[in-house]
């Protein structure tokens, strides 16, 4: 052999070479690791939610309210009333988001009082729910002093709450439809209030739709505020209107896991089957409009 | 009789304005022709014109009348025969008005209680007369609304300008919302936390370590003093949130994201990211469930099992696991966002030099992304420290000031929750101390929030 021994035959830097490429491997790998580790853990989550609790299943678990017999209890009277307070929530926050995202996207010129308004919007997004208890039970139960534990309670709190994600998804929405469509409307004689109603309010619904449904998604699965207004009662007949005493189904998981009866782990299992079923469904249902109607300029 | 009527006939003149109205305009329309005197606005915002002027006002009459009417109803009724016999005692009294008001209103069927049984009648009468009284003036409002809106309908009548500035109203309106709902928050949490400190000094609330919040029942109770030092809380709060549970998120939602922007083919991230997202969107209190169920238990063996003193089966390291975990996606899609912000040609730089693809990330891109990432990292914090049913159901109750995470430790959010429910009773510092420790958790959330955002915010700035 009388090739010139090039620098990159010797053995040290063959060496180093192999040693830079093991670490590159280790690094890819080490990446990998991080999200399989993640998505085991949700795996053997619902895995052992399913194994715990489908035996939990019944025609009595699925119509009757809770109780103080393990063999007896139900989610009905729960999900009727989260039913009950999510109609609340959406029938205040969704006109409320949509028309705030409006104003703030469309309307609002730059100035003090407007930049106000934006930045408590995005501070409110990010506070504790448990903070919104707080404000539910000290203004709507001890200064209003309505029902307490009741279907409106919830939903007005779990409104202030949702009303901030739906305000930025709307914007987002909004901000997303081209200029062009505003010019052309405008240039055919539309008044501003007509381009935002007639055109790009439509244009923007699939977005403003799939950030509802996602914050709605939120405001059911949400324990702490409701535990603050008391509807952590025991209710054993489903609520028959919105002021009656109620508890949601997030609640109901609560009160059944500290209930110290074995028999209550089957029973909360299923029930937390049922929840997720309903989070999927909702979350299901924002993709699917969201591949369906989004448009892309 | 109630004030639904009232609210049914504000709506029937409404509607009756908007046809008349607009039967009125395109009479116009068709009188003028093409030549002088056309419509400046069309027949339906005529019709919409004459619609808000009617209903409007009286809509916001019968909002105000409402809470008013039930004060009325209550002296009418507390002023009455019947009413001057009830016990002076407010509680008793009350529960009674209570009764007779559900019976009366048709929310219960028959009260228990013969003294609010005797009432009904009494209520009802009230009730009938108030809300006679404030439909009537519903009614008024709305008949001068569209009285004064049909007498100026004209050819040239902007009535177009004039729907759309009540529209703008409201879309103002809708905005105060937000404003409104961060002052009660700041007013209510400011105000109880004023009344607690008037019976508990500031100093012993934020630097007190001894958190035993039982007020006595008897004089002689022991342990009954009540101790208010919330120290405690804020470790534990810090110790769970900001300690084991970023120990667990940081290296494992930094790597994920690494892995989703810099190698992972995009058909790949577009299944292994929204499955990331889940983690998020599971409720908290399945969480709570899951950790004080199955990840607690095998703490506190593995505890046990290396002889650590004080393994409880409610273990701060249980809760900061599971919230570690439920708080990956948020670092994951921070640090996933501020990765992909990093220029290209800051990455083909390196690799022209010869660097491989992970020299080129350590060395280059992480460092460049490091400020959008510590932002990330600030809000996961704030998110962790509110988080409240993880460690309600698996961190336990007891204030130790301890940094061995087999022990158990209480925070800020559960003791809020262990305040407030359970019997109430609302002057007691008891429950006002729920508020103060609220107040502290908002401001320490918005801070770190607002700090957050600047980071990135300036991060931003500086690749555009």
């Amino acid at each position: 052999m009388n090739k010139p021994a090039s620098r990159w035959a010797s053995e040290a830097m063959r060496k180093r070479i192999a040693s830079r490429y093991a670490s590159e491997k280790r690094f890819r790998a080490l990446g990998l690791a991080a999200i399989l580790i993640s998505l085991g853990f949700l795996a053997f989550l619902l895995v052992s939610m399913t194994v715990r609790g489908i035996g939990g299943f019944s025609a009595t678990f699925l119509t009757a309210s809770d109780a103080t017999d393990p063999e007896l209890v139900g989610v009905w009277g729960a999900l009727k009333g989260s039913f009950l307070t999510i109609i609340v929530t959406m029938a205040l926050a969704f006109p409320v988001g949509v028309l705030a995202a409006v104003y703030l996207e469309e309307f609002a010129s730059r100035n003090r009082f407007n930049d106000f308004i934006e930045v408590s919007i995005n501070n409110l997004a990010a506070v504790p729910s448990i903070i919104f208890g707080l404000l539910g039970l000290s203004v709507f139960l001890n200064v209003l002093h309505l029902p307490r534990s009741a279907a409106l309670v919830g939903g007005l709190t779990l409104a202030l709450m949702t009303m901030p994600v739906i305000v930025i998804a709307g914007r987002n929405a909004i901000k997303a439809v081209p200029p062009s469509i505003r010019d052309a409307a405008l240039g055919v004689g539309a008044s501003r209030m007509q381009v935002v109603f007639h055109h790009v309010l439509p244009l923007a619904l699939p977005g403003v739709l799939t950030g509802t449904i996602i914050g709605m998604a939120r405001a059911l699965g949400e324990t702490a505020p409701l535990l603050m207004i008391g509807m952590r009662a025991f209710i054993a007949s489903p609520p028959q209107g919105f002021t009656d005493p109620a508890t949601v189904l997030p609640v109901q998981i609560f009160l059944w896991s500290d209930e110290v009866d074995r028999a209550f782990v089957e029973k909360t299992s299923a029930a937390i089957i049922v929840l997720l079923l309903f989070m999927l469904l909702m979350n299901g249902l924002a993709i699917y409009l969201r591949n369906r109607f989004e448009q892309r300029w | 009789m109630t004030l639904l009527l009232g609210l049914l006939l504000v709506l029937l003149v409404g509607s009756g304005a908007f046809f008349m109205a607009r039967d009125r305009a395109e009479g116009l329309r068709k009188a003028a022709g093409t030549g002088k005197g056309r419509l400046n606005s069309l027949p339906a915002y005529h019709g919409g014109f004459a619609f808000l002027w009617a209903a409007v006002p009286a809509l916001l009459f019968l909002s105000i009348w409402a809470p008013l009417q039930n004060r009325l109803v209550d002296t009418a009724v507390l002023e009455s025969p019947a009413g001057q016999q009830l016990p002076d005692f407010d509680l008793a009294r009350d529960s009674i008005l209570g009764e007779a008001r559900a019976v009366a209103t048709g929310a219960s069927e028959l009260a228990f209680n013969p003294a609010a049984q005797a009432l009904v009648p009494v209520f009802e009468a009230a009730i009938g007369r108030y809300s006679l009284i404030g439909s009537i003036f519903a009614l008024l409002l709305a008949l001068a609304g569209a009285g004064y809106a049909l007498t100026r309908i004209r050819p040239d009548l902007r009535a177009r300008a004039g729907v759309e500035r009540w529209v703008m109203a409201l879309l103002v309106t809708a905005s105060l919302v937000a404003i409104l709902t961060t002052f009660g928050i700041v007013a209510s949490l400011l105000f109880e936390t004023m009344r607690f400190f008037s019976m508990i000094s500031p100093g012993e609330f934020l630097f007190g370590t001894q958190w035993s919040p039982q007020i006595a029942i008897r004089a002689d109770q022991v342990g009954a003093s009540g101790a208010f030092g919330s120290v405690p809380l804020f470790w534990g709060t810090v110790f769970i949130g900001a300690i084991i549970a970023m120990v667990v998120a940081i290296p494992l939602g930094l790597m994920s994201a690494i892995f989703l922007t810099e190698y992972a083919p995009p058909k790949l991230r577009s299944v292994l990211k929204p499955l990331l997202e889940i983690l998020a969107g599971v409720p908290t209190v399945v969480y709570g469930f899951f950790a004080a169920l199955t990840i607690a238990p095998l703490v506190r063996d593995l505890g046990i099992a290396i002889g650590v003193s004080g393994a409880s089966s409610e273990s701060a390291l249980a809760a900061g696991l599971v919230m570690g975990i439920m708080i990956i996606p948020f670092v994951s899609s921070m640090a996933d966002d501020s990765i992909a912000a990093v220029p290209q040609a800051m990455r083909d730089g390196s690799l022209a030099l010869g660097a491989t693809r992970s020299e080129t990330i350590r060395r280059v891109v992480l460092p460049a992304a490091l400020p959008g990432v510590v932002g990330g990292i600030l809000l996961a914090v704030s998110r962790a420290i509110g988080e409240t049913m993880i460690v309600v159901m698996a961190a336990g109750l007891a204030a130790n000031l301890t940094a061995n995470p087999f022990e158990s430790v209480t925070t800020v959010t559960v003791q809020i929750v262990k305040l407030l429910t359970g019997d109430q009773e609302f002057n007691s510092p008891k429950t006002l101390a729920a508020f103060a420790l609220g107040l502290v958790l908002f401001l320490v959330t918005l801070l770190l929030n607002l700090i957050a955002l600047r980071v990135v915010r300036k991060y931003r700035e500086a690749y555009e």
